[in-house]
């Protein structure tokens, strides 16, 4: 977690529109056992929960805090993974680049 | 002979990282002469070990669900050093297996990790210069209700994490601020990286624990750690009450500054950020 507000329409992060930086957990169906620890944990309302066999959902990956992921710390069977962090850096600078040029 | 330690393990005896928990706990009790606390008792009748806890204490969680953690959290117990064993094995490239009898590999992986527990942590040398590190000379404020955050005006560079590097030389100390502080309550626990270990602009130099939450210290600059304050694994609540000063957490070797200054804030630029966080905040 690293704050408290909720994205909203028109949120960036270092200058790039959030909706184009696809950083946010995804969950491994095959090892998650629904203890909803990350749900609990995130203060983003990145997750959701649902009726069903599958009762947990990333629902809003753009609420995800870029770089965060403190909630794969509370996840016991490891079913948590997220994009490679040198590769979003590198999205982010060209992006930024492609903004600036126009 | 080192210092004796109270050790509360993990109790997952169904899971391989359980097993493990509990060989490196028994290893750590017998090398240190220290006390085994059992999770299990301790949940029922703390008192039980209330002399084995005068002792400093050492955690071993198994897996993210941190049981041992949190135990020692409910019952208010400072922690001195942990170990989540499924995070070390990666970070070793090893696995635990599905056996929930270890062999004689897994029991060696254990003794390991059990040395590593007790070493003394390498505090590296930070640079003695006072002057190159100094307190912020004047902070700029922002308020909200009750809650009053401050940000340097000068001297620092910070991330959208809410993570600050302060530049010296070739060298930068990298923490946490105040905002983040304020937003994650009283420290209880401050994982440091490890010195010698090569750090990436925007990975995690080291990591924070609050009664709250857990988060990573995502470190503005990439570079090499020279060294390490092991005074805030000591006291965290140092970060609390000093984020920008006493409270740094680790000190690099910068390795591309120029190139990675164009992703970062400066004081003003990041006072505008917490301004607008601010507005929206909820404790």
């Amino acid at each position: 977690m690293s704050d408290n507000t909720l994205s909203c329409a028109g949120a960036t992060f270092m200058g790039v529109p959030r909706e184009k930086i696809p950083w946010a957990p995804t969950i491994d169906y095959a090892k998650c056992d629904f203890c909803m620890e990350c749900d609990k944990f995130c203060p983003h309302q990145v997750y959701e929960r649902r009726e069903g066999d599958v009762k947990l959902v990333v629902a809003h990956p753009e609420h995800c805090v870029v770089f965060c992921r403190a909630c794969a710390k509370t996840c016991g069977p490891d079913a948590l993974s997220f994009p490679d962090k040198p590769e979003t850096i590198a999205l982010i600078k060209r992006l930024r680049e492609e903004g600036s040029d126009g | 002979m080192a210092e004796r330690y109270a050790v509360l393990p993990c109790n997952g005896l169904d899971k391989a990282v359980g097993s493990l928990a509990r060989e490196i706990a028994l290893a750590v009790v017998e090398a240190c002469q220290g006390e085994l606390v059992c999770p299990v008792l301790f949940n029922n009748l703390p008192a039980h070990y209330a002399k084995a806890l005068e002792l400093p204490l050492i955690v071993i969680d198994g897996c993210g669900t941190r049981c041992a953690t949190k135990l020692a959290t409910e019952h208010s117990l400072k922690v001195t050093r942990k170990l989540q064993v499924a995070e070390a094995l990666k970070l070793m490239g090893e696995s635990a297996g599905d056996s929930l009898t270890l062999d004689a590999p897994r029991l060696a992986l254990c003794r390991l990790l059990a040395k590593g527990l007790l070493s003394a942590p390498e505090e590296g040398a930070a640079t003695q210069d006072e002057v190159a590190f100094a307190e912020p000379a004047e902070y700029a404020t922002v308020t909200h209700d009750k809650f009053v955050f401050r940000i340097p005006r000068q001297g620092f560079l910070f991330n959208e994490n809410h993570c600050w590097a302060q530049v010296a030389g070739t060298r930068a100390r990298v923490g946490i601020s105040d905002y983040m502080q304020q937003e994650l309550g009283d420290l209880t626990f401050c994982e440091l990286p490890q010195v010698g270990a090569e750090i990436g602009q925007f990975e995690a130099a080291g990591s924070v624990e609050s009664v709250k939450a857990v988060s990573d210290i995502i470190s503005p600059v990439s570079g090499r750690v020279v060294a390490v304050n092991t005074a805030v694994t000591e006291s965290p609540e140092i970060i609390n009450e000093d984020p920008y000063g006493r409270g740094w957490v680790a000190e690099l070797e910068l390795r591309d500054l120029e190139n990675e200054r164009a992703l970062l804030l400066d004081g003003e630029a990041y006072l505008a950020l917490v301004r607008q966080k601010a507005a929206d905040y909820r404790p």
